[in-house]
């Protein structure tokens, strides 16, 4: 197994209250590797740590150190020579709920391309077009790309985000609860959709559907209150029973 | 009952707002006919010969309210970004709290600071007696800086709660977010606090009555005295005048009053807009 993510004795405080506390993980490449907890445990927390996205949000300390295998590179997340800005290109994040900017669907995608990777504007579009195919989201807004993001249906706008990100090639990509917010048949298109790139990326995806852990996860972590994270091998979190005595406590 | 009595307030106000209209309107209503209008409409304001012309004081106004603007929006837009995301996140926090706290200073202090420092400062420069437009227009600036550095605050503020976590994670630096998002987002924002800034310096009485000197003559250089509608009304009131002189007065406000619902519709059509789309 070749591992993507090492963290180390990491902890985040918000406003000086622990939300994790001196955890230690180690994710391998590919996966996908699926992170479950009850909620409030840190899940969001931790995973806003491995592209620093903690600093954004008031009050926020953060110790310890996080390990990401970028390219052939180990990069150390937190190093002071990082440049954080590649860094959260190179590990995408899609949020909890669909987080559309307020523009057109279009630019949704093409701005950040243009800005923070300065590619010229036929190329943004070749791949924004690209990334649009990618999560079958082209077909449904081809002929409304000039629209406000906010016009599409829940499930539309979680694509696209998802889109937004694969379109800045990243590494790895951290998916929060992409389903949590979706019905069944936008749900069942997502789980189709990240078994596709699973190849491609090293994806990390938290989830609170343990059948859907079940169904596509390739190992998988119980966060317990920030403090405590279990790994579980295949052959328990494959048996349904298995998993659910095992989950039975978190619940 | 207490709709009843929110009813009662909304009638209350809106009445009183036709009661000043129709009273300015009455009184002012003779000066608009005949040859009343043109004398009204002259460069010359010299009570002592009867001529009554109020428009140096119209152009000083709206010549002041405007270069202060000038200055101050820019400032205020400069601080706003600064504070946001241009400038180091340790500077952002005492900024706006100086900035709050200048808006709390009252406009007289501002200009008894500005008649004993920036006044022997122009005089010292030019030949006059330092009380002219440029005097008013620089404290009026000041004055103005912080209202409008507060808008802008607000609504960047609110914009960036939502559009902050989703520009980081694509990887934009906090100044492509301000040039990308944040500052084309909130156009009519920045539309908004402009004018208000603008009914603000307009609408001031204090600065340009205590350092612009108040001669009633066309605002045509920098350095030259002038006097604006509000100094215009209240000098005219505070001192001993002809009762001629006096009814020229409900024309001045009348102008501010006009003025002012302009600029209010202004801001009406700016707020329905954004309701309208959304
Ligand atoms: N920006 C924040 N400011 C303060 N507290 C926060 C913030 N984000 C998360 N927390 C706290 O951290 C804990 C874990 O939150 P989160 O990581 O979102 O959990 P999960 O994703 O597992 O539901 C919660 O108690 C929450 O209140
Ligand atoms: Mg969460």
């Amino acid at each position: 197994m070749k591992a993507a993510i090492r963290v180390e004795k990491l902890s985040v405080s918000f406003a000086g209250k622990h939300v994790i506390r001196h955890l230690s993980l180690e994710i391998a490449s590919g996966g996908p590797t699926f992170l479950v907890g009850r909620s409030g445990s840190g899940k969001t927390t931790l995973l806003r740590a491995l592209n620093r996205l903690n600093e954004c949000l008031p009050g926020c300390a953060t110790s310890g150190q996080v390990e990401l295998r970028l390219g052939e590179q180990w990069v150390d997340a937190y190093a002071a020579t990082t440049n954080v800005e590649n860094l959260r290109r190179r590990v995408g994040m899609v949020f909890q709920s669909p987080n559309v900017l307020p523009l057109s669907i279009l630019r949704n995608i093409e701005m950040p391309l243009k800005v923070a990777l300065s590619l010229p504007a036929d190329e943004a579009e070749a791949r924004a077009e690209q990334a649009l195919r990618e999560v079958h989201l082209w077909d449904e807004v081809k002929d409304r790309l000039s629209q406000a993001a906010s016009t599409l249906s829940g499930g539309q706008q979680q694509r696209l985000c998802l889109a937004r990100t694969l379109a800045l090639r990243p590494q790895i990509l951290l998916l929060d609860e992409p389903t949590a917010s979706l019905d069944f048949k936008a749900a069942q298109r997502i789980e189709d959709l990240l078994l596709e790139l699973k190849s491609r990326y090293t994806l990390l995806v938290v989830s609170h559907s343990l059948g859907q852990a079940r169904r596509i996860a390739e190992s998988l972590f119980v966060l317990h209150d920030g403090e405590r994270i279990e790994a579980l091998s295949k052959d328990v979190f494959q048996d349904r029973d298995a998993l659910f005595s095992v989950m039975d406590e978190l619940i | 009952m207490a709709a009843r009595l929110l009813y009662c307030a909304a009638a209350v106000s809106a009445l009183a707002v036709l009661a000043i209209l129709a009273f300015l309107v009455y009184f002012s209503l003779p000066l608009f006919q005949g040859d009343q209008l043109a004398a009204l409409f002259s460069w010359h304001w010299r009570p002592l010969q009867n001529e009554f012309g109020i428009l140096p004081m119209i152009a000083a106004s709206l010549a002041l309210a405007v270069s202060s603007m000038l200055v101050a929006y820019p400032l205020a837009l400069g601080v706003c970004c600064f504070a946001h995301g241009l400038g180091p996140d340790w500077a952002a926090r005492p900024l706006l709290v100086a900035v709050r706290l200048m808006s709390s200073v009252p406009t007289v202090v501002y200009g008894l600071v500005a008649a004993f420092s920036l006044v022997p400062l122009i005089r010292g420069a030019s030949s006059g007696s330092g009380l002219c437009w440029l005097a008013a227009l620089l404290t009026l600036a000041v004055l103005a800086l912080p209202t409008i550095v507060l808008l802008l605050d607000n609504q960047f503020q609110r914009l960036e709660s939502e559009i902050r976590l989703t520009a980081a994670a694509l990887g934009l630096t906090r100044v492509q977010e301000m040039l990308q998002l944040t500052l084309p987002l909130s156009s009519r924002g920045l539309v908004m606090a402009a004018i208000l800034g603008f009914g603000r310096a307009l609408g001031d009485t204090l600065v340009p009555l205590m350092l612009a000197g108040n001669a009633p003559q066309p605002p045509l250089s920098l350095l030259d005295p002038m006097r604006t509608l509000t100094a215009h009304i209240a000098l005219v009131v505070a001192t001993d005048s002809q009762s001629a002189a006096y009814n020229s007065l409900f024309a001045c406000g009348l102008i501010l009053f006009l003025l002012t619902v302009l600029v209010n519709l202004g801001l009406r059509r700016i707020r329905t807009g954004a309701t309208a789309h959304g």
